[in-house]
């Protein structure tokens, strides 16, 4: 155990006398795992965002067969039969907590690109805050119903160009004037820009048509009674799904993707960086074939050679895979990006680099160092005696 | 033996240590080569927009419709040779998920328009007179197995007939391909007429307007009388070159080119860390032998291009091998990617590029090692012993 | 003609190396001819200059004053590409420790000067052909050096420094590294590549014996020649 100890310390000593192909293996380690926590980085963005934005207690109606709010229209009548509903929640009034919306899609200039991209302009009515978790203003008030007036999510303040607090902006041949902020803790309406209904529908020409309903359940299993309801009723030709699901349904594709790309291009650099680190042990062996040979000579084991070979290269990944570590973590967490989501509208995300992630670097960082250091471990094990006499 | 057998002798002198090299060399070239047909592939739309080529949409969004009589309106611009519109019309075969992307247009000016689809004589004919015919692009029919003359039904998750139902019937009268391998077939488009008339709700609109003007010159005179034609109206427009709205198309699926650019230019870095710092290495341990080549009368100059040579090997068998598994892989991949990713090839540009880099990457790598050879002192060299 | 003319002048040579301040003059205003067909044993003390001397000799190191005149013509102003072209028509080097290309056949070690040469492939093979059975070891030479033994190698070593035919052979402690038996089959085919086939050597040793295989001893103390023996 003691000879291990010595030998590994002198391997690991050695290091800084191979400054440059040390720092090689380090680097390309260090950009493979760079490469993955990044994509995961973005893909565990994008899910989280996803994943926060539907509650299993609001149930979502859409037109049939039209899979996306998008695509969706629904007519004023249809609004007045889901109201007496059972099983939707009433407020202290005795309101049903219910808000029929419709969202144009409309031009923003992103920042990072000054290109345009399409945000939500959501009409909404009022209990519309009361249908999302984790609402609150964060700037400013309301809008007055009625009014030409804006509140608009954190997501697309830090994304888009000209929706600061007070400014007036013009979407299409209307101008609006922002009176307020509002964040809902991350999910996907951070997204949005949100208005009166009446005013979006009067101003883009939707007559009373709306999108979708969104309505609070009593609880979560009430979604049966509700579906049995709106296919018992003649009248309705509705999609009834929990808003969860339809989250689930409508996002998930591209953290699924972002993880396929990721993982694979990765994998894919590892074998370069592989080839890197055992050149580089291959060379660490190299210089020292005669330092090993005295060792084997005295009377260290062939095993401790390996060992001190292997531990080198581990050392030398695991190097690597902390600075990736460390430069993802300091210079992408936390970072918004914004990319285009089920709804055909800009989804505004932050980078999020996991635990998760961080262990699968690292993972793959001492992978790396494993399989580039054993051959050349063995290499050194065999290091013939009579090297001890070669120049 | 010749020069050849000094350089191949040299760059072998370690067998392991090459291939090694050219692995990691080949790797940075696979990633190269994939990536640039995926940002290429991406980029197609833009590639292939014709310079005298707009489109108008409505300022509101692009998603967001005008009224019909705009497309007459339109047509009286001066400086215009063709004017044709479309409608998005959301299509699935049999279930949403078989997704097909279809367009309600106007059948003659759409082709007019679009010169580099190419439909033959009769099928054009029957294009033009059958007002249930969907043409598919070839893209498109092979991946559902259609022929010249099935009759299919297709689902709108947008729209609805006045009939309350959602699905269209189509004759497939023409398939369409392009002229170059890079436009993208993998589309369908059917009467706008036919369209029109059939509709629930939202009849007399239309998507957008595409036009070719005589002249490039005249696209900024063309695009602002259209737009002051409709301003202040409810229906405001946006007329902008095809290549600027597929640009900002592409943009919003996120800024994909500086993601690729950034692997890329890890998996490069890298290379260039592990070849650069192993050349130094490998021909610092051939000093001596170096100057025995020198002690013997090889010129300076030839010992440096003997060794700038063994890069140049290096990089251009590593990166051959590389950029090969790339085509192979995009060649594979290239069927199951025709739907969402049209015209996924191996672009001849990439190929340069590629080209291009594995010189620049020899010449930085060979430069300082060649250097360092050509500069060996034979005294001195011989006095390292 | 060319007869009377000597192989080599030194005229007036010096050679100082400076180390930072102190500068250390190796030798000073030496004077010597080497005739045709000599063969001169140079000795002394370690670190008397003679290693130096000889590198003034091939063209590989200039000196800091005085004049290397070979045939007539000085080297010791000409540039370093010229001198690499002029060392590879004229001179063949001969090294302690062989200096064999590790990667090469010792035929392949051979062949190397050759490539400096306009000759074709066939002429080039004969060549490495004749030059080892000179040395006698044409049944090698397929072998890479790590395979032979440093007289064998010694042997690769001296067919390349008489396969292009040079004028001159300079060798530098050729025996060094060799045991007593092998070293005197060294020199005895210097000898006789000396008298049989007239190459003019010069040759550094530290060994009395070795020296005695040339014809004219010469002994090199501090800074001057000392005219040892002369069997000529
Ligand atoms: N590049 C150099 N810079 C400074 N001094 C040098 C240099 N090369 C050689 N010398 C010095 O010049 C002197 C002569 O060296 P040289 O190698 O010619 O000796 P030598 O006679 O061949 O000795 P040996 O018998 O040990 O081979 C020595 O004192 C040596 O230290
Ligand atoms: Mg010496």
């Amino acid at each position: 155990m003691k000879q291990l100890f010595a030998v590994i310390g002198m391997n690991v000593r050695s290091i800084p006398q191979r400054a440059g192909m040390s720092i090689a293996t380090i680097t390309s380690v260090a950009f493979m795992v760079a490469v993955l926590l990044g994509f995961l980085a973005m893909a565990n963005g994008f899910e989280k965002t996803i994943n926060g934005s539907g509650s299993d207690d609001v149930a979502v109606f859409l037109r049939g067969g039209s899979q996306a709010e998008v695509n969706s229209v629904l007519a004023r009548e249809d609004a007045r039969l889901i109201e007496v509903a059972p099983g939707i929640a009433t407020d202290e009034s005795g309101d049903p907590i219910m808000s029929a919306e419709l969202y144009v899609i409309v031009d923003g200039t992103k920042r990072s690109s000054q290109t345009e991209a399409n945000l939500p302009l959501r009409g909404v009515q009022q209990q519309a805050v009361n249908l999302r978790q984790n609402f609150a203003l964060t700037g400013g008030r309301m809008f007055e119903p009625g009014t030409a007036e804006l509140v608009v999510g954190e997501g697309v303040i830090r994304e888009f160009e000209g929706f600061d607090l007070g400014q007036t902006i013009r979407l299409g041949s209307n101008t609006w004037t922002i009176v307020g902020t509002f964040s809902t803790g991350g999910s996907v309406f951070d997204s949005e820009v949100w208005a009166d209904l009446g005013v979006v529908q009067n101003l883009y020409q939707r007559g009373s048509s709306v999108q979708s309903l969104r309505a609070r359940l009593t609880s979560p299993d009430a979604i049966e009674d509700v579906r049995a309801y709106v296919e018992g009723e003649d009248r309705l030709n509705l999609d009834v799904t929990s808003e969860r699901e339809y989250f689930a349904d409508s996002a998930g594709g591209i953290a699924t993707l972002l993880k396929f790309v990721g993982w694979p291009l990765s994998i894919v650099m590892a074998i370069g960086a592989f080839a890197g680190a055992w050149n580089t042990m291959y060379s660490s062996v190299d210089s020292r074939t005669r330092e090993i040979a005295t060792l084997r000579t005295i009377g260290f084991s062939g095993f401790t050679a390996f060992m001190g070979t292997l531990i080198e290269s581990l050392v030398l990944a695991l190097l690597g895979g902390a600075l990736a570590i460390l430069v993802i973590y300091i210079l992408f967490n936390g970072n918004s990006a914004s990319t285009l989501g089920g709804g055909f509208t800009q989804i505004v995300f932050s980078f999020e680099v996991t635990l998760g992630s961080v262990i699968s670097g690292l993972v793959l960082a001492l992978s790396v160092g494993f399989l580039g250091g054993i051959i050349p471990g063995i290499r050194a094990a065999r290091v013939p005696l009579l090297a001890v006499h070669q120049n | 033996m010749n020069e050849a057998t000094l350089i191949r002798k040299g760059l072998f002198r370690k067998v392991l240590r090459a291939i090694l090299m050219m692995v990691s060399i080949s790797i940075a070239f696979f990633i190269f080569g994939v990536l640039g047909a995926v940002n290429k592939a991406f980029n197609a739309g833009v590639d292939v927009a014709a310079a005298n080529r707009l489109v108008i949409v409505n300022a509101i969004n692009f998603t967001v419709s005008m009224p019909y009589a705009y497309f007459g309106r339109v047509q009286g611009v001066d400086g215009i040779t063709h004017v044709t519109h479309a409608n998005w019309f959301g299509g699935y075969y049999q279930q949403p998920a078989n997704f097909v992307q279809t367009f309600a247009v106007e059948p003659e000016t759409y082709l007019d328009v679009y010169p580099e689809l190419i439909l033959p004589p009769e099928q054009r004919e029957a294009w033009i007179n059958t007002r249930t015919c969907l043409i598919v692009g070839q893209a498109l029919a092979t991946q559902y197995g259609w022929s010249l003359g099935d009759r299919i039904p297709l689902n709108s998750n947008i729209w609805q007939q006045a009939d309350g139902s959602s699905d269209w019937d189509f004759d497939i009268c023409g398939i369409f391909t392009a002229e170059d391998s890079s436009v993208p077939t993998n589309y369908a488009m059917f009467h706008y007429e036919y369209f029109n008339e059939s509709l629930a709700f939202a009849r007399d609109t239309i998507g957008w307007m595409i036009l070719t003007t005589e002249d490039v010159s005249l696209n900024d005179q063309v695009a602002d009388e259209i737009d002051a034609m409709f301003a202040n109206s409810p229906a405001e427009t946006e007329t902008t070159t095809e290549a600027a709205f597929s640009q900002a198309f592409v943009e919003q699926l996120g800024n994909i080119n500086l993601i690729l650019t950034s692997v890329i230019g890890a998996a490069f870095a890298t290379i260039l860390m592990i070849v650069g710092t192993t050349l130094v290495l490998a021909i610092n341990e051939r000093t001596k032998e170096i100057a025995v080549l020198k002690t013997l009368g090889f010129q300076s100059g030839r010992i440096f291009r003997m060794i700038l040579t063994e890069s140049f090997l290096l990089s251009l068998i590593g990166g051959a091998i590389g950029l090969g598994l790339a085509t192979a892989l995009v060649m594979a991949a290239a069927e199951g990617f025709q739907a969402f990713l049209p015209g996924f090839r191996m672009p001849l540009s990439v190929v340069w590029q590629a080209f291009a880099l594995m010189i620049a990457f020899a010449l930085v790598t060979g430069f300082f090692p060649a250097f360092n050879a050509m500069r060996i002192r034979i005294v001195e060299a011989f006095g390292k012993l | 003609m060319t007869d009377q003319q000597p192989l080599y002048q030194l005229r007036d040579l010096s050679k100082t190396y400076t180390r930072g301040k102190e500068s250390i003059s190796i030798f000073k205003g030496l004077d010597m001819d080497i005739q045709h067909g000599d063969f001169i044993a140079i000795m002394g003390p370690s670190g008397s200059g003679k290693t130096t001397l000889l590198n003034q000799l091939g063209g590989i190191d200039s000196p800091s004053s005085g004049q290397v005149v070979f045939e007539g013509k000085r080297i010791d102003n000409l540039s370093q590409g010229a001198l690499a072209k002029w060392r590879s028509r004229n001179v063949g080097f001969i090294f302690q420790f062989y200096n064999l290309m590790p990667t090469l056949s010792a035929a392949q070690n051979v062949e190397l000067p050759l490539l400096l040469t306009g000759l074709s492939g066939g002429e080039r093979k004969k060549r490495v052909k004749t030059a080892l059975e000179i040395v006698g070891i044409a049944d090698r030479a397929g072998h890479k050096p790590r395979q032979l033994s440093g007289g064998q190698q010694q042997r690769v070593a001296i067919a390349r420094a008489i396969v292009a035919d040079p004028k001159i052979l300079l060798a530098d402690e050729p025996t060094g590294d060799l045991d007593r038996t092998t070293a005197d089959e060294i020199l005895g085919m210097l000898q006789q590549l000396n008298t049989e086939l007239g190459k003019t050597i010069v040759m550094v040793t530290h060994d009395p014996s070795a020296a005695k295989y040339a014809k004219r001893e010469l002994y090199l103390d501090k800074g001057e020649f000392v005219e040892r023996g002369n069997r000529s």
